[in-house]
C-alpha cells in the first residue's frame, strides 16, 4: 500500500474533502488531478482537462456540472482526450471530476480562469 | 585532460582574484534557461531568461547570438501525442547587466541574452512541457572554439506528468531519470547523457548550481551569492557518466542546478574551429517544509 498524495494547484483535495485526511492509504497509485479553463476562442464555454498523478488516461471519467443546490446540470465524462467541454450555465455551478471513491475533484466556478 | 582545463576562463582571473582569493579560476559555461517555477500548480504565463554564463560567481557573462531554435515539447499523461510548438517569435534580446563580484569589482558591460514572455496559452494545459534551446554557437577565443548547448528545462503543469523522461534525439541531450522539476533538497538525480539518442560512455559532466539569484526584471543576477566556496573546484562538480552513460548528483540545497555533458554531440567543427557540442539540463530543487 503506497500513501496517497493528494494534490492539485488550488483546487480543493477531493480525498480530503471526502475523507478528512491526507494520508488516507489506497490501492491506488495516482491521484486524480484537473484543471478548468475558459475557452479562449469561445468565452460561452469552459474546457476542463483530467488526468490522474501517473500519466494515466482520465477517458471516460465522470464530469457533473451541479448548481449550489446540488442539482445536476450537466452530466458527462472525459472524452479520448482526456477533455470535457461545456457551455457556462445560467447557474452558479461547480465541477465534479469524478474518479471514483475518494478519487474526486471540485472545482468552483470562481477557480475558473 | 579535463574539459576544467579546456575551459580555463581569460577572463576568470577577476573573479578568482575577488571571489576566492586565489591566483587561478576555473569555472564552467552554462547556457541558462531560467523560469521562476518548474512546478506550477496550474499554467500561468510564464518569462523565460536566456544567458550564457557562469552560474556559481554569477558571472562573467557571454553575448549570445540569436538562438537558432526556442520551441517546447508538450505531453498531457502518457498516452498522449506529444505536441511541439515554435517560440521563437517570443524571443526577444535583452541587456544581461552584470554582477559586481563577478565582475572583479568593476562593472562588465552588458551582455547579449534573451527573453521570451509566453502566454499562458504555452503552459495552460496540464502536463510536462519541455522547452528546447538550441543557441548559436558561442566563440570561445580563450579557447579558440565554439561551443553550443543543447538545453533543456521542464515545466510540469498540476503534477500530471507526459514525456520527461523521453528522450527527444538531440545532437546532445541529458535524458532525465528522475523529474527534473520535483526534487527535494537532499535527494539525488539521475540521468543518462545522449547523443543523437544513443547513450555517451563516460561523457564529462560539470555541475553548477545558480549561486547569485536571477533577477528577471533588472536583467541580473543578485551581487550576493548563496553560498561561499571553500575552494574553487567546489563551484563546478566535476564528474563522469558511466559506460551506460548514466549518472547520478547529489541535490544538497534548494534553487536550480545545471547539469552539462560536455562536448558528446557529432559535430565538431563550425566556421573552421572546433566546436564542442554540450547538453545541458536544469532541475529545480525544494526544502521540505
Amino acid at each position: 500500500m503506497r500513501a496517497h498524495n493528494i494534490y492539485t494547484s488550488t483546487f480543493l483535495f477531493a480525498a480530503l474533502f471526502f475523507t478528512g485526511s491526507f494520508t488516507a492509504t489506497t490501492a491506488f497509485a495516482h491521484s486524480p488531478i484537473c484543471n478548468c479553463y475558459n475557452d479562449e476562442k469561445d468565452d460561452s464555454k469552459v474546457v476542463c482537462e483530467g488526468g490522474f498523478s501517473d500519466g494515466g488516461s482520465a477517458e471516460g471519467v465522470g464530469v457533473k456540472i451541479l448548481n449550489d443546490r446540488d442539482r445536476m446540470l450537466i452530466n458527462g465524462a472525459m472524452d479520448a482526450d482526456s477533455t470535457f467541454t461545456f457551455t457556462k450555465p445560467d447557474d452558479d455551478f461547480h465541477i465534479i471530476y469524478d474518479a471514483g471513491p475518494s478519487h474526486q475533484v471540485i472545482i468552483y466556478m470562481d477557480d475558473i480562469e | 585532460m579535463t574539459c576544467n582545463l579546456h575551459r580555463l576562463l581569460v577572463r576568470s582571473s577577476a573573479i578568482a582574484l575577488s571571489v576566492m582569493g586565489l591566483s587561478t579560476s576555473a569555472a564552467a559555461h552554462f547556457q541558462v534557461l531560467y523560469t521562476p517555477e518548474m512546478a506550477p500548480t496550474r499554467g500561468k504565463a510564464t518569462q523565460f531568461t536566456m544567458v550564457f554564463t557562469h552560474p556559481v560567481h554569477g558571472g562573467p557573462h557571454m553575448d549570445m547570438g540569436q538562438p537558432e531554435q526556442f520551441y517546447v515539447v508538450s505531453q498531457r499523461g502518457g498516452d498522449s501525442e506529444p505536441k511541439r510548438t515554435d517560440l521563437m517569435e517570443y524571443v526577444k534580446p535583452i541587456d544581461w547587466l552584470s554582477n559586481k563580484k563577478a565582475g572583479g569589482g568593476e562593472a562588465q558591460k552588458p551582455t547579449k541574452a534573451f527573453n521570451a514572455s509566453l502566454p499562458r496559452s504555452v503552459t495552460r494545459s496540464l502536463g510536462d512541457h519541455i522547452f528546447v534551446l538550441q543557441p548559436a554557437p558561442y566563440y570561445e577565443s580563450g579557447e579558440d572554439k565554439y561551443i553550443q548547448q543543447f538545453t533543456r528545462t521542464i515545466v510540469n503543469v498540476a503534477g500530471v506528468p507526459g514525456n520527461w523522461a523521453e528522450p527527444m534525439g538531440l545532437p546532445a541531450e541529458i535524458q532525465p531519470l528522475n523529474k527534473p522539476y520535483a526534487n527535494w533538497t537532499g535527494g539525488v538525480f539521475r540521468g543518462r547523457v545522449l547523443a543523437d539518442g544513443k547513450p555517451v560512455a563516460n561523457a564529462e559532466m560539470e555541475i553548477e548550481f545558480i549561486n547569485h539569484a536571477p533577477d528577471q526584471e533588472g536583467n541580473r543576477f543578485a551581487d550576493a551569492g548563496e553560498v561561499e566556496l571553500p575552494q574553487d573546484a567546489y563551484g563546478t562538480q566535476t564528474i563522469y557518466a558511466d559506460a551506460q552513460g548514466e549518472f547520478t548528483i547529489g541535490l544538497p540545497r534548494a534553487g536550480w542546478w545545471g547539469i552539462c555533458a560536455l562536448a558528446i554531440g557529432a559535430d565538431t567543427e563550425h566556421e573552421g574551429k572546433a566546436l564542442s557540442q554540450d547538453a545541458v539540463l536544469w532541475v529545480q530543487v525544494k526544502d521540505m517544509k
